[in-house]
């Protein structure tokens, strides 16, 4: 992403962390959908949710990250691609749609309180820093092989 | 249509008649003297010529005109019929297959024909064959003995019954074998009291007829000619053919449509229109309709899976010289496609482990008092919403004690246990690895790829269970379902929670009563007719917390083969046709889950294999 010349990213909040994934593997925004859970499975997923007749499995990202959910937060699921599979993800809110010149990406960038491996880069869009999810390392483990 | 369509076709047609070709050489080696084997081969391998002559496959034109004109010298009696030319005619059609499948795959046929021609005009001059292949001897694969047929009164009470027991009379005389329908089919509602086997007895005709008539109500007892009559498919001129794409294609549409409908019924009923609760109504008939012709379309008898091992059994008792009546019996019982297209394998790995392993050497079966030649019988039959595959032999059986010295050994079971139930010996040879161990293979040399089939199965939804008696046989049961696509299911729920559990395994319903339950070897078992099952809590299954549950519960009463187990849940939903739906299982879903489908609401909903929890 360095070397394109504008990125493009969704930036979303989960509980009060502000983080964003590159637009390019975002499928789509959902409203938030009633979810089946799936017993035995990691606490983070969340469950299956039927979208217009596809089954998708959706993981929250609160549990996800270890932020806590704020009451007022419907969770909205960003549909996301993942090494060629989709699932969704439940957030607090979808804030924007942004572009970043290369300047306002920090490819190696990281802030205070966050884990270092779940971070791709730190973005700043109007003085504010997000930090761009390394989606793949988060969300690979939790799919199947 | 363009060439990749004619070539398409050319493989398709070309092997049908290249099954006809050993059907029929088959049926010729069991009665020389026969001639519609004979004109069935000479069409067959006819056809076969022009179409390759047509393609440009001179390579297959040519051994099919060598093989022509030895069939015209023997049609026409200037060459007598021998074990050692019909031996060389399998030979001519495996080389056709060879070629065939070479065109097919734009190759070249691997093996060389050269010799194979030269054999095939020396014989028709009639020249010897050579001393390789003269010496073997005819092999009797077809059923021996009379072929009896018996109807029972049409006003008989509990025709099934009486069927039944007129089997039984008949098989106190002798041996009963091809029997059509199989016994399973006498209880069905559409059995219409006839049915037909062949005795191998030394009773009198006489002596059969008083046997089976004292079993009452019989209306008939007739002997037939002994050339069993092979069902041509009549109404070939109104076959098309349709590309199996298509109909997966249809089938994912009628689906869909099944669920869609699923959803417009729930909605109807909740507006209480009775305009739209009528015209919902109508859809889902229609839709109901429409889903059972396409199943229809898709079912396909299990005899083209069949068809190619009496073959495969004659070449392999051959090759391991052993002597075999081959049978099979339920082939016109339909399967979907794509079960069928699966079950190919499996069976085949099955039928090599009986030939191999399970029937012994003519002579070691004298010396235990068996008859020369073994028996290995390969039958289907309905059962529920599913079809069994048996694949029997009257071998040595499976040397238990071994097994159980072995698995003690390895620790895949309790240093304590001193019996094997055939369901733990099952679990025992289908551990990966377990069954290559040279101390198994060294005593019964059972269980080499039993786990291979058992994960082969049990990707198709199936289960695999094994019966044994040592000294006697062993069969292999193979259940599968009917259909893969769309799965008749009982609806059930846990607290605000519901599971699908299909109904292919469902035995029965009935009550939990927690005052009524015992306990088997410290596990809870439910008592049903005077039966211990042992029970499986839903709720404790998918981790939900214990709540202040009522005495009285349901239980679902699952079955697979002779195992059993009674799941309790809290309530029971009713039925409802599901369609499987894919999607990717986040890791670690447990195994008790085979699938997920939507629900008439839209709400996902998990699918219990039955399989698993048994």
């Amino acid at each position: 992403m360095a070397d394109s010349p504008t990125f493009h990213a969704v930036v979303f909040r989960v509980g009060d962390l502000i983080c964003a994934a590159p637009a390019g593997i975002v499928r789509e925004i959902l409203p938030p959908l009633p979810a089946t859970r799936i017993p035995g499975v990691a606490g983070a997923v969340e469950g299956l949710v039927n979208l217009r007749g596809v089954l998708l499995t959706v993981i929250d990202a609160h549990r996800l990250l270890d932020r806590p959910r704020r009451d007022a937060d419907e969770g909205p699921i960003v549909v996301l691609d993942v090494a060629g599979r989709q699932c969704g993800l439940l957030v607090g809110e979808v804030k924007d749609f942004v572009e970043l010149p290369p300047a306002a990406v920090a490819p190696r960038g990281q802030l205070p309180g966050v884990d270092p491996r779940i971070v791709q880069a730190v973005g700043n869009h109007g003085g504010e820093h997000f930090v761009i999810l390394d989606i793949e390392a988060l969300l690979a483990p939790m799919l199947g092989s | 249509m363009d060439h990749a369509g004619y070539a398409a076709l050319f493989l398709t047609e070309s092997r049908e008649h290249l099954r006809a070709c050993n059907q029929a050489l088959l049926a010729w080696e069991q009665d020389p003297a026969a001639v519609e084997p004979v004109d069935a081969l000479f069409r067959a391998i006819h056809t076969l010529k022009g179409m390759a002559a047509t393609m440009g496959h001179d390579a297959i034109a040519r051994v099919a005109h060598s093989a022509e004109n030895l069939l015209d010298a023997l049609r026409t009696g200037r060459v007598s019929v021998t074990a050692g030319l019909l031996q060389l005619l399998f030979g001519a059609v495996d080389q056709l297959a060879n070629g065939v499948e070479a065109a097919g795959a734009g190759t070249v046929p691997a093996s060389d024909d050269s010799e194979l021609l030269v054999a095939l005009d020396r014989a028709a001059d009639g020249g010897a064959v050579g001393a390789a292949t003269a010496e073997y001897a005819v092999h009797q694969i077809l059923p021996a003995g009379r072929a009896v047929s018996v109807a029972i009164r049409a006003d008989a009470p509990m025709r099934g019954g009486r069927a039944m027991l007129a089997l039984r009379r008949a098989e106190s005389l002798g041996t009963v074998t091809a029997l059509r329908p199989a016994a399973a089919a006498f209880e069905r509602e559409e059995f219409d009291g006839r049915f037909t086997f062949r005795l191998e007895s030394r009773a009198s005709d006489d002596e059969v007829v008083a046997a089976i008539v004292s079993a009452g109500d019989v209306a008939s007892v007739t002997f037939e000619d002994a050339v069993p009559e092979r069902a041509e498919p009549a109404a070939r001129g109104r076959q098309i053919r349709v590309d199996l794409r298509r109909l997966d294609a249809m089938m994912k549409q009628v689906g869909e449509l099944v669920v869609a409908r699923n959803r417009l019924v729930d909605l109807a009923l909740r507006r209480s229109d009775p305009e739209l609760e009528a015209t919902a109504e109508r859809i889902a008939r229609l839709v109901g309709g429409l889903q059972s012709e396409v199943i229809a379309a898709r079912m396909t008898p299990v005899g083209e899976v069949f068809d190619r091992f009496p073959r495969l059994v004659r070449d392999l008792g051959r090759d391991l010289g052993k002597q075999v009546r081959f049978e099979m019996e339920g082939e016109d019982i339909e399967l979907d496609r794509a079960v069928l297209d699966e079950i190919g394998d499996p069976l085949l790995h099955l039928i090599r482990n009986a030939m191999d392993h399970g029937l012994e050497a003519p002579e070691d079966r004298l010396a235990a008092g068996k008859p020369a030649q073994g028996r290995l019988l390969l039958s289907a039959s309905r059962e529920r919403n599913s079809v069994a595959i048996r694949v029997s032999d009257d071998g040595r059986g499976i040397d238990r004690a071994a097994i159980l010295a072995k698995a003690r050994r390895e620790g895949v079971i309790e240093a304590a246990a001193d019996t094997l139930s055939d369901d733990q010996l099952l679990r025992v040879l289908a551990r990966p690895g377990f069954s290559t161990a040279r101390a198994v293979s060294g005593v019964s040399g059972r269980g080499v790829g039993v786990d291979v089939v058992a994960t082969r199965v049990r990707a198709l939804g199936g289960t695999l269970a094994i019966q044994t008696v040592e000294g006697k046989g062993t069969t292999f049961v193979v259940h599968v379902p009917l259909t893969l696509a769309i799965v008749r299911a009982l609806l059930t729920s846990i607290g605000s929670e519901r599971y699908a559990v299909p109904l292919a395994y469902v035995a029965e319903t009935v009550e939990f009563d927690a005052r009524s339950v015992t306990a088997v070897r410290d596990r809870e078992a439910l008592i049903v007719r005077d039966r211990a099952i042992p029970t499986v809590h839903l709720r404790h299954l998918v981790s939900l917390a214990d709540e202040t549950t009522p005495r009285h519960r349901p239980s679902v009463i699952l079955e697979i083969g002779e195992r059993r187990a009674a799941l309790v849940v809290d309530a029971l939903l009713g039925q409802q046709d599901i369609v499987v739906e894919p999607f990717d299982a986040p890791r670690g879903m447990p195994s008790f889950f085979g699938g997920a489908t939507i629900l008439a609401d839209g709400a996902p909903a998990l699918i219990l294999d039955a399989a698993a929890l048994l």
